[in-house]
């Protein structure tokens, strides 16, 4: 029997349906990670190349300012080894400085005619002040001569003490141009003291690159110069800057900003680190539009690639649900056919405990109804045999009516045990029995039956050898298989029985002359018949009986040898606990 | 330089010799030698944190007071020689006129931007006639530079009076046919540093003045 066709298909098409499921929940994870890991690429790689940019640019720029600053610090020395400017200065006359610095620093002001090459132009100075001893501007007498500068922004110029060493410094002047300030210390060339400094106002250099569409300009002190930029992107950019300077100790760092409605990346880098000027930053504004547009096509890419292998992944996937969904059927198919199988064997072990359950409270019923008429028959052959106006041979029938209905009664009471153990209701009350006892008694019973044949017994017991049992039981048992080895021994034959403690078990075997029992009967099978007729009566029940008594002990009974005239079993019980004194 | 020396002294004596009487004499305490570099050797002027001084120390002491200033002084000569001005220190009256022949085979550019006079000699050789010469017409000190060799320094002190003298390296000095009256004794040690004492002058009397 199997499961009709359409639901068979049906299970094998939800198969295909959950493992393509599986395969495109995979193939979406692979492409969602492939973007999210591309994006971040294209991300760090714009960054990383844009800040090689930066760098190499704002390198280049210190080059040419290493430049500058390198010719100004020759001049400074030669300035400061002048007679006239230490005059000047150590004398008081500092009216006179300007006019003695005059000469030697009009090749560095701008001239008028433009310069022949453009380093050449990097080195003309927008204006030029002197310091004096502490740090403040000397004023020029004639301000045309060394670049005009409004009074405020000449302020800017002043120092809090005279450097030391170089100091880069920016000035943003009101007018909106901005300035890039060097301040060299002058020596005096006599006492090595600093007698003045030399604060030279520069254009500043520009950052030229061109590929990028990058913007770069300077932030001095709160306020920016990026000209390129519209009013409000200045003013945001210039809030941001001032954010990031003020909150953080970082000298240099980027982020990333909408300016005009487009993404950009700006870079910002302190121009003049341990300076006394002000400090000043070099910004630079990225447009991120070109690599925006490269990741949306690397996107793309991707996302196509994925929706390929979700496609290739569709046809792989029927195609392996086909492949895989054939021996799934075929599994469904022995499965169903197992199935049956068990169900059919569940139902006939379920009739059988049915019929089982039947017979042994039916043979229960019979016994119980067969007892009464038994024992109402034998008390009327009693009390017949009892009066004694009868013939004497009626005697005889009587007696012999007696018997067979005492046997009845018995045959009927052994069933009656059987049926209840078959249907489970014996239950053993264990307790110590002395076996060497039970069996004692027996033996005496035995040698009081009248048609007891002559044997001979032979005992081989310990006077106690206990057993965990319901004596009763035992006793049946051991009752049964004394009888046998009365009733099947031929006359002058005799039993022999020994008993011994092994373990946690007791062995009792009884053995007994007479004729074998022929090979291959099953002389405990209920209402076993020898094959060979014979003389003794039977009813078939005692062994069976005798060795379910001895397995409801946890004992049993075996045939232990049945040839040469001699039949030997083997009973065994478990030893009571403690009890057993060794054999 | 022992005939610089020499020199200076007699100029300095020549007074005192022909006046006489009345005459002050004494010791400074002068500051102690620095012991110059031996390249340094020939600087007769020297800075240190500003102040210029001789080296080895000299004082110049004087008299303060007004005095008439007579028509005519004589002329008095700072040569440059050896790239160096000689001499270093030199005390003259108002009004009187220095020169400043070259006596090296080099152009010297003699000016001063001090105060007490402004002046520029431009660029001159030793055959430059007539020798460049500049009249100091305010009392004060003026620094002597040479344009061309910065390490050149001179320095000429402009005095009210006619009663001055230079001490001897051990601070010595006497001054001569001073008037009677009271005044005030200075003594110039360097450009930031003069010592003053008041005295009281007896005609032909020797007064002896000690600066610590």
């Amino acid at each position: 029997m199997s499961l009709p066709g359409p639901m068979r298909n049906k299970g094998v098409a939800g198969f295909r349906v959950r493992l393509f499921a599986v395969m495109m929940v995979i193939v979406a994870t692979l492409t969602t990670l492939g973007l999210y890991l591309a994006q971040r690429r294209v991300a760090a790689d714009a960054e990383r190349n844009l800040q090689q940019i930066f760098q190499s640019e704002l390198a280049s720029l210190h080059k040419l300012e290493e430049l500058r600053h390198a010719a100004l610090a020759d001049r400074c020395d030669v300035l400061a080894a002048k007679p006239r400017i230490h005059a000047a200065i150590e004398d008081d006359a500092l009216d006179l400085l300007y006019p003695s610095a005059k000469d030697e620093l009009r090749d560095l002001m701008e001239s008028e005619e433009p310069p022949p090459e453009r380093p050449a132009q990097w080195l003309h100075a927008r204006f030029y002040r002197f310091l004096d001893s502490r740090g403040r501007v000397i004023q020029p007498p004639n301000p045309r001569d060394v670049g005009e500068l409004d009074p405020k922004s000449e302020e800017q110029l002043a120092l809090r003490s005279l450097p030391e060493t170089r100091q880069i410094g920016y000035l943003l002047e009101n007018g909106g141009a901005i300035d890039e300030l060097i301040a060299v210390p002058i020596f005096s060339t006599e006492t090595g003291d600093i007698i003045s400094a030399l604060v030279v106002g520069f254009k500043p250099l520009e950052l030229a690159d061109k590929r990028t569409g990058m913007k770069s300009g300077i932030w001095v002190n709160g306020r920016l110069h990026l000209p390129s930029l519209s009013q409000s992107a200045q003013a945001s950019l210039n809030k941001r800057i001032s954010n990031a300077v003020a909150g953080g100790e970082r000298e240099e760092n980027n982020f990333r900003l909408q300016l005009e409605g487009a993404p950009h990346l700006v870079f910002y880098k302190r121009l003049n680190p341990q300076s006394l000027f002000p400090p000043a930053y070099e910004i630079c504004v990225y447009p991120l539009a070109p690599w925006t547009a490269q990741l949306r096509r690397l996107q793309w890419q991707i996302a196509s690639a994925g929706a390929l292998l979700l496609l290739g992944g569709f046809f792989a996937s029927h195609l392996a649900a086909v492949r895989l969904s054939a021996p799934v059927k075929k599994l469904a198919l022995d499965s169903e056919e197992n199935r049956e199988k068990r169900e059919r064997a569940e139902a006939a072990l379920a009739s059988t405990a049915r019929e089982l359950e039947r017979s042994a409270r039916y043979s229960a019923d019979a016994s119980h109804q067969l007892k009464s008429p038994v024992t109402v028959l034998r008390v009327g052959l009693e009390s017949l045999l009892a009066r004694d106006d009868f013939q004497p041979e009626v005697y005889e029938q009587l007696s012999a009516l007696l018997q067979q209905t005492r046997r009845l009664t018995g045959v009927i009471d052994d069933l009656l045990l059987l049926s209840r153990m078959d249907a489970g209701h014996l239950k053993i009350e264990s307790a110590s029995v002395n076996l060497s006892e039970i069996v004692d008694e027996w033996l005496d019973d035995l040698s009081a039956l009248p048609d007891s044949p002559e044997v001979a017994i032979e005992k081989q017991l310990p006077p106690a050898l206990f057993v965990a049992g319901e004596k009763r039981y035992t006793s049946l048992i051991i009752q049964n298989l004394l009888e046998n080895a009365r009733k099947y021994n031929r006359p002058g034959g005799r039993i022999r029985l020994r008993a011994r403690a092994a373990g946690s078990e007791v062995v009792l075997c009884i053995g007994n002359t007479g004729r074998a029992i022929p090979c291959g009967e099953n002389v405990f099978e209920r209402f076993h018949h020898s094959a060979t007729p014979s003389a003794v009566s039977g009813h078939g029940i005692g062994l069976n009986l005798a060795r379910e008594l001895a397995r409801l002990h946890g004992g049993d009974i075996r045939l232990v040898c049945s040839e040469n005239d001699w039949t030997e079993f083997e009973v065994r019980l478990p030893a009571a606990n403690g009890a057993a004194p060794a054999a | 330089m022992r005939r610089a020396g020499s020199l200076w002294t007699s100029i300095s004596l020549l007074p005192g010799v022909l006046l006489a009487g009345t005459v002050v004499e004494g010791r400074v305490e002068l500051p102690p030698s620095h012991s110059p570099p031996v390249q340094a050797k020939r600087y007769e002027i020297v800075t240190r944190g500003g102040v210029l001084s001789t080296q080895p120390p000299l004082a110049v002491v004087y008299l303060d007071g007004n005095f008439p200033r007579p028509a005519s002084l004589p002329v008095k000569q700072v040569v440059q020689k050896n790239l160096a001005f000689i001499p270093a220190l030199l005390p003259v009256q108002v009004g009187t006129k220095v020169e400043f022949p070259n006596l090296d085979d080099t152009y010297h550019n003699i000016f001063s931007y001090s105060p007490a006079k402004r002046f520029d000699l431009g660029r001159y050789r030793p055959d430059e006639r007539p020798v460049p010469a500049v009249v100091f017409d305010k009392p004060g000190l003026v620094t002597l530079r040479c344009d061309i060799h910065e390490h050149m320094r001179g320095l000429i002190l402009v005095l009210n009076t006619p009663y001055f003298a230079m001490t001897d390296t051990a601070g010595r000095f006497r001054l001569e046919g001073l008037p009677a009256g009271r005044y005030t004794l200075k003594a110039w040690i360097d450009s930031k540093t003069t010592r003053e004492k008041p005295v009281q002058l007896r005609s032909n009397q020797t007064l002896h003045v000690d600066f610590p």
